[in-house]
């Protein structure tokens, strides 16, 4: 399959600093791909590249095969992207923020906006002033600007940024809507692990401005993890447990037994417990794995 | 790829939805009309104009009789001499400030005005786009940041040139009003290969407007160029005034010692010396003028456009 953005070695040097250090990438049509990373890695800083906001020192962006440095007309007009916060013009109202930029596309129709502004609702706001917005809502009209042009690629910094845990839910519902039924690719980028590993198929984790790695969510919680068994008697779970995997990291806490287990050996356990009659109330998986799997690629969360 | 109108057309949104563009425009009006009351309220009526052109022709022939006249300045006090024998000769009365046209060429001083409102637009243009974060949102589009220059400088300059029609309108409006409009047939006197002609006074009135335009042109097209550099409208604005009130007396001041004075921004801008006054330095000429008024503005214009072009926004 064909990629629908690519970074080859792209670098980017201010002054004698280089801040970001020959990225290669490639994001394809239908996924969500998350950039995860602490606070001044460099996200923000590539994403600006993407888009053609910041020049490259050397390397390049193609977007659908056309490099961005070359022909940004061309390669920009498939893309919709949020870059930061979604600033608007506040003196204008919502509708003519997106007059606006539906101006500078091509073949943005009147229905085309209506349609928008009903998809991210706002319709009851949307001839209000935005400075009568909340963030939520600046956020919603952000999404909307991002979505008139119909873009194949769509970026977007730390979307859910301000909207509440609702709101949240139905952007992750929509975008992954977006990439499964309408084959966009989308971006995100956050320093929020627990909606990395909920929003995206797979994830680029960026620290001092380098790829320390790229990450497939499905594979990453099939790799071993932390699971908290809620079981009764305890004593006799933990002597079974022992007996059965002889080398296993476990450990008794309040709620229950916390055990390092392979994905594909947990029905094996529970099947074990249940066989042997000891009482099993839960099992869960601690969502912990991949945010000490984020700590043990980063080495902390040290500003660079 | 979207066209340069509709690029145009959303800055006209972004200047005329705020509530600033519509005081600035309430503001001319209302300069406009106390500028007339003022003028109505002190001014002296002149009971025989003909002994006042009388007497000024006394006076021109008696400074025309000193020898050590500059040959520049002497040229300037024929004409002014000729114009007013022809005055008396054909009954010409001169206009007085409080009569409709006089007051129509006074409110070509407004445009000092417009000028300090359009170099305000044309600050903010630039730099409130980096000041508000819009201009992320605004460089992702099909359009190149060349033709995002073009448009901002294209409607700012439509900014000037409405304001420039609506002086035009107030003031005849106003000037009608306020003073009447009994000598609107009174030609205007002007001298032509040496010759005295009587030509139309509107002609008159909307060529001094033009002519005051240089300095509006040029203040706009620097205040644009700092605001590009600096992304700062305070400092583009700061900058652009000050220099629109000290560039010129300074230009003064040195071109009374030094001949490179010419070559200085005001010494250009002032195209209106050159039909009724003293060009500032021996030798200067309209063309000169506009030449080096055109130089200054390309150079204003292409390193606004180089650092536009090239710049990474980070804001």
């Amino acid at each position: 399959m064909k990629p629908l953005l690519q970074l080859k070695n792209v670098r980017k040097d201010i002054g004698k600093k280089t801040i970001i250090h020959d990225l290669s990438l490639e994001v394809f049509a239908g996924e969500v791909f998350g950039f995860l990373g602490p606070n001044g890695a460099g996200k923000t800083t590539t994403i600006r590249m993407i888009v053609g906001l910041m020049g490259m020192t050397s390397g390049e962006v193609l977007i659908n095969g056309i490099s961005i440095k070359k022909d940004f007309e061309k390669a920009i007009q498939h893309v919709g992207a949020i870059v930061e916060n979604p600033e608007m013009y506040k003196f204008l109202t919502g509708y003519q923020n997106l007059l606006h930029y539906a101006r500078m596309a091509k073949g943005v129709t009147k229905e085309r906006i209506d349609e928008v502004v009903k998809l991210v609702g706002l319709e009851k706001r949307i001839h209000d002033k935005v400075k009568t917005y909340s963030l939520g809502m600046r956020q919603r009209l952000g999404l909307a600007q991002a979505l008139l042009h119909k873009p194949s690629l769509l970026i977007l910094d730390e979307p859910t940024n301000g909207l509440d845990p609702a709101g949240i839910r139905e952007i992750r519902d929509y975008l992954r809507k977006l990439a499964k039924q309408e084959g966009l690719a989308v971006i995100v980028s956050s320093h929020l692990l627990s909606e990395m590993e909920m929003m995206c198929d797979r994830f680029a984790i960026i620290q001092h401005g380098r790829l320390v790695g790229i990450e497939s969510v499905q594979e990453l919680s099939k790799q071993a993890q932390k699971v908290l068994i809620t079981v009764e008697p305890v004593e006799q779970a933990l002597s079974i447990i022992k007996r059965a995997y002889s080398s296993i990291n476990m450990k008794p806490t309040n709620q229950g037994i916390e055990v390092s287990i392979d994905y594909e050996e947990i029905p094996r356990l529970n099947a074990m417990l249940v066989s042997e009659h000891v009482k099993v109330y839960g099992i869960q998986t601690m969502t912990k794995s991949l945010e000490e799997r984020f700590l043990e690629m980063t080495g902390g969360n040290e500003i660079a | 790829m979207p066209s340069i109108i509709s690029l145009i057309q959303n800055e006209n949104m972004k200047i005329y939805r705020r509530i600033s563009t519509w005081f600035m425009i309430g503001l001319l009006a209302l300069a406009t009309l106390a500028g007339a009351l003022i003028t109505k309220a002190t001014h002296k009526e002149q009971q025989n104009w003909k002994a006042g052109v009388a007497s000024e022709i006394q006076t021109l022939k008696e400074q025309l009789s000193d020898e050590k006249l500059p040959k520049m300045y002497k040229n300037h006090l024929e004409q002014q001499l000729k114009i007013n024998e022809y005055r008396l000769e054909h009954d010409i009365r001169p206009v007085p400030s409080n009569s409709f046209w006089g007051y129509m060429v006074n409110s070509a001083d407004m445009i000092q005005l417009i000028t300090l409102f359009t170099i305000i637009v044309a600050a903010g243009s630039i730099a409130s786009e980096f000041s508000w974060g819009t201009i992320k949102l605004l460089l992702i589009r099909p359009a190149s940041r060349s033709k995002i220059l073009l448009s901002k400088y294209a409607a700012t300059l439509l900014f000037a040139f409405c304001m420039l029609l609506l002086l035009l309108m107030f003031s005849s409006i106003i000037s009608a009003i306020v003073f009447g409009i009994d000598h609107i047939r009174t030609p205007y006197l002007a001298y032509q290969n040496g010759n005295v002609v009587e030509t139309n006074m509107l002609f008159h009135v909307i060529r001094v407007y033009g002519l005051n335009c240089a300095t509006l042109v040029m203040m706009t097209t620097f205040a644009f160029m700092i605001s590009a550099i600096f992304r700062n409208s305070s400092l583009a604005i700061g900058l652009a005034i000050f220099l629109m009130f000290v560039g010129t007396e300074v230009t003064a001041l040195l071109a009374m010692k030094f001949k490179w004075a010419k070559y200085l921004l005001f010494a250009n801008t002032d195209l209106l010396r050159y039909i009724d006054g003293v060009p500032l330095v021996k030798g200067m000429t309209m063309s000169f003028s506009i030449l080096m008024l055109f130089v200054y503005f390309i150079v204003f214009n292409s390193f606004t456009w180089l650092i536009f072009r090239k710049r990474d926004i980070a804001a």
